[in-house]
């Protein structure tokens, strides 16, 4: 497992460029409101439908969210791409022995009421058209481990252009409740159930 | 009623800047190989959500035939937008008695067979989330106008980034026979070909 080795330098030198790319390439990000507990560090759950997910969640994290980002990535896209571990990045091997590892260090980031980490409940890559999301057990593992104080976010991101040469990001947002009271199942039902009704939204935006 | 303008210029410009901007903006188009019949038109049904489809559209239908490219675009579109019409759009305003006159006219287009028309039956920009395709009764006018002299050709276009940097636009094409249809048949054959390319897309798991 690779953890992570996080530059502040690096990271205040990335996110003006970041927010250069994103402008570049997308018309604009519009996300929704959700009420953020203070005091929490912050699980975020996206679903995973592009390359570009992962810098969403840190644009979001830092125009909106407001804390130390941290994402999870896969061990072979990480090594591909080391920037990322300055910036936050630490590594996942699905199925094999340092799993658990990872899942107890990113447990651990979450102790820190300052900290944010990105995972990716699906654990693939799947289509921004799929109806169900689904949600590895780990995710389970880790909120289970958590010692501090942390709260739950899911988004469903769908990208569209309409009029726009560009292409616009439409987040929504759920409150998924803290790690106390946990349920998994619950969970699951919650973030499916957020997805439907988000993606029948999407069929009806205004543009 | 805005026709399409004959200008050699301005259209071999306009084929390349459109080539251009859709090579540079997409990272691959992909689309099924069809068989064409060089004896008659193309009457291209398609699905609408972007600027981009016809775009789109017409790179697809350029490297797949040599007939002469023509859509039917909104009238404030083709008004906003002018070079379009050099590019092979002609107008509609739903809201006018010209409808008609625009209708008749893609009939009309449809009786040589080097035309080939694109019409949008949902007549507007809707979601590319949505499950069923809304049909505009006039597609079934312009159907019955030019009288089974025209190819019918479904498209069903969906756009998503997936692992590259740009995003890929899948086009699902299908030849469908014309003859005898009525609105109903033509809009469940088209949801037919929409529903099996939803699934195709929502399957890919990388």
């Amino acid at each position: 497992m690779i953890p992570q080795r996080n530059n502040r330098l690096i990271k205040k030198l990335f996110v003006p460029y970041l927010t250069y790319r994103l402008n570049k390439a997308f018309k604009m990000i519009q996300h929704d409101e959700v009420e953020l507990l203070p005091g929490h560090s912050i699980l975020l759950l996206p679903n995973h439908f592009s390359w570009w997910d992962g810098f969403f969640a840190g644009q979001l994290n830092h125009t909106y969210l407001k804390h130390d980002f941290f994402i999870m990535m896969q061990e072979d896209h990480l090594q591909k791409r080391m920037l990322f571990n300055l910036l936050g990045g630490f590594s996942i091997k699905r199925n094999s022995r340092e799993m658990v590892e990872s899942l107890q260090y990113a447990a651990k980031l979450l102790d820190n009421p300052n900290n944010l980490v990105t995972i990716f409940p699906q654990g693939a890559l799947q289509s921004n058209h799929i109806d169900e999301i689904t949600v590895e057990r780990g995710i389970d593992y880790i909120v289970k481990k958590i010692k501090g104080n942390c709260q739950i976010i899911y988004y469903s991101a769908f990208i569209e252009y309409f009029e726009s040469l560009r292409p616009s990001v439409y987040i929504r947002f759920l409150n998924c409740g803290t790690n106390h009271n946990f349920d998994f199942e619950k969970l699951k039902a919650m973030i499916n159930e957020h997805h439907k009704k988000a993606l029948k939204e999407q069929k009806n935006a205004e543009h | 009623m805005i026709k399409p303008g004959n200008n050699f210029f301005i259209r071999h410009i306009l084929h390349f800047y459109v080539t251009w901007i859709v090579k540079r903006h997409f990272h691959e188009l992909k689309f099924d190989a069809i068989d064409v019949d060089p004896n008659k038109s193309i009457l291209l049904i398609a699905n609408h959500f972007s600027f981009w489809d016809s775009l789109i559209l017409f790179v697809v239908c350029r490297k797949l035939t040599k007939k002469n490219f023509h859509v039917m675009a909104r009238e404030d579109t083709t008004v906003k937008f002018q070079y379009v019409k050099h590019g092979g759009a002609f107008s509609i305003d739903k809201q006018s008695r010209e409808i008609l006159q625009s209708l008749g006219y893609a009939a009309e287009l449809l009786n040589d067979p080097q035309n080939l028309v694109l019409i949008f039956p949902q007549g507007k920009l809707y979601s590319n989330f949505v499950n069923t395709v809304q049909f505009e009764k006039g597609i079934m006018r312009v159907m019955e106008k030019a009288n089974g002299k025209f190819q019918l050709l479904f498209a069903a276009t969906f756009v998503q980034y997936l692992k590259h940097k740009k995003p890929t636009a899948t086009i699902y094409l299908k030849t469908e026979p014309s003859e005898g249809k009525s609105f109903e048949d033509l809009k469940n054959a088209y949801q037919m070909h929409y529903d099996n390319a939803k699934l195709q897309q929502t399957e890919i798991v990388i």
